[in-house]
């Protein structure tokens, strides 16, 4: 007994090395490592915490890589988007030819379906342009409606694409009726609001109200009669003093054209050839 | 002693964190890795009882371990290190009792010695955590480089904490 105690003594300190040893050992070649103490690996709440700390200033070192990722990743989502948004639009397309009622009346009118890719509502001579063009029969002063109401008219043409003026111009006077009373007036847009316009030159004997739809007239090729505009908001007093001119809310949303109709008139060449021969005529 | 005892400790808690938080994770031209901490266990006193030294480098290296996540590595590494540690400083420095201050330093055993000291050291321990490391994946080149290169690079970085201790100390007195 007291030998090995003497030995124990002599030999501690290669004792607890071997044993030191043999503890590190047992631990490095415990293979499995779901037998793993917790509080022998990195997920104790002290490393966790140190982890964190650290974690919580050098996080801010990726930031640039990490962005980068990010917006690469978004790139690619965005074309991605930008695909199926085409996709998308054809199909809608499709859809949109095929709910166009073909009335009797209006088969003199041929629809082209166009998407509008840029356009402005906020400067006083508004321009929409749209991605047909004279490829697709789109021709100068064709009418553009699109579900809710007249948009403009056709003003420039290109192969693929064209520009149309916007019902927001000052430039432009569509001819226009109450449809209730039939009475015959101009619109034009004032300038002020992009959901507003004046229907000017209205005889003073006409009879209207508050709430009375304007739909076109019908006189100029560009649009079919009877194509909504808006209704009537009141009148507009000391605007001019021969007319009546009246304020009217438009139908359009601007703000959120995407998809229109450009009208095209198979009688259109037919109408202004008579309009120019009967002056030609009675000058002969 | 208390003052050594404190100040020790705080270069521990320093060197540890350090290991754990910024140098673990470098790894200079993919091979070398620099191990700071072992500056506490080339730093304890040459009078400390063995048996102290083991435990202190068992729990070191254990530390080290769960850090990060190597179970059982650097405790095996420190142990076995730290039983070196009297035979290679008898080694460069047989004259133990002339020693003017018990704890390994520049100031103590001059800066040759404590190079050939920490040289030593830093590649036993590097040879060690590599072998050890090598169990799983052996490629004999590589593994001969990177304790090289690491032996060179902890080196180098135990000269440059002791002599930053050491600039430290002479300031206060």
């Amino acid at each position: 007994m007291q030998n090995l105690i003497r030995f124990l003594i002599k030999y501690g300190t290669w004792m607890l090395f071997i044993l030191y040893v043999l503890i590190s050992c047992s631990l490095l070649f415990n293979n499995n490592p779901y037998q793993h103490s917790v509080f022998l690996t990195s997920a104790n709440s002290v490393s966790t915490g140190v982890y964190n700390a650290s974690n919580s200033v050098t996080s801010y070192f990726n930031l640039r890589d990490i962005n980068e990722d990010l917006q690469r990743n978004n790139a690619d989502l965005e074309l991605q988007l930008l695909s199926l948004k085409a996709e998308l639009r054809k199909y809608r397309e499709q859809e949109y030819a095929d709910s166009v009622p073909v009335d009797s009346a209006l088969s003199r009118y041929k629809f082209v379906i166009a998407h509008v890719i840029n356009q402005t509502t906020t400067r006083p001579h508004n321009y929409i342009t749209i991605e047909k063009g004279s490829l697709d029969g789109i021709q100068p002063e064709m009418g553009v409606v699109d579900q809710n109401g007249v948009v403009g008219i056709v003003n420039v043409t290109g192969p693929h694409s064209a520009r149309v003026i916007s019902l927001l111009n000052n430039n432009l006077r569509i001819s226009c009726k109450i449809k209730r009373s039939q009475q015959v007036g101009s619109l034009v847009w004032d300038g002020r609001n992009s959901q507003e316009a004046v229907l000017e030159e209205l005889p003073r004997h006409a009879t209207f109200s508050k709430g009375d739809t304007v739909v076109t007239s019908g006189y100029s090729t560009a649009f079919p009669e009877g194509v909504p505009v808006g209704v009537v908001l009141g009148l507009m007093k000391d605007y001019d003093e021969n007319f009546y001119a009246l304020r009217i809310k438009l139908f359009t949303d601007f703000s959120t054209l995407s998809t229109v109709r450009v009208i095209s008139d198979g009688m259109k060449s037919e109408l202004e050839n008579l309009e120019q021969q009967d002056p030609e005529k009675e000058s002969e | 002693m208390n003052k050594t005892a404190t100040q020790l400790l705080g270069i521990t808690l320093i060197l540890l964190l350090a290991q754990v938080i910024v140098l673990n994770h470098v790894c200079l031209f993919g091979v070398a890795v620099p191990f700071a901490f072992i500056y506490v266990l080339l730093r304890l006193p040459v009078t400390m009882n063995q048996n102290w030294v083991l435990t202190v480098g068992f729990f070191m290296g254990l530390l080290i371990d769960i850090f990060s996540d190597t179970q059982g590595m650097n405790a095996l590494a420190c142990t076995i290190l730290v039983m070196f540690r009297k035979p290679v400083l008898r080694l460069y420095f047989p004259r133990e009792d002339e020693l003017t201050d018990t704890l390994p330093s520049i100031s103590s055993l001059g800066f040759i010695i404590y190079m050939k000291y920490a040289l030593s050291m830093s590649l036993i321990y590097c040879g060690l955590i590599f072998i050890i490391e090598a169990f799983s994946l052996f490629n004999f080149l590589t593994l001969l480089l990177r304790i090289i290169s690491s032996t060179i690079l902890t080196t180098l970085l135990l000269i440059g904490i002791d002599s930053l201790t050491l600039r430290r100390r002479e300031k206060r007195l």
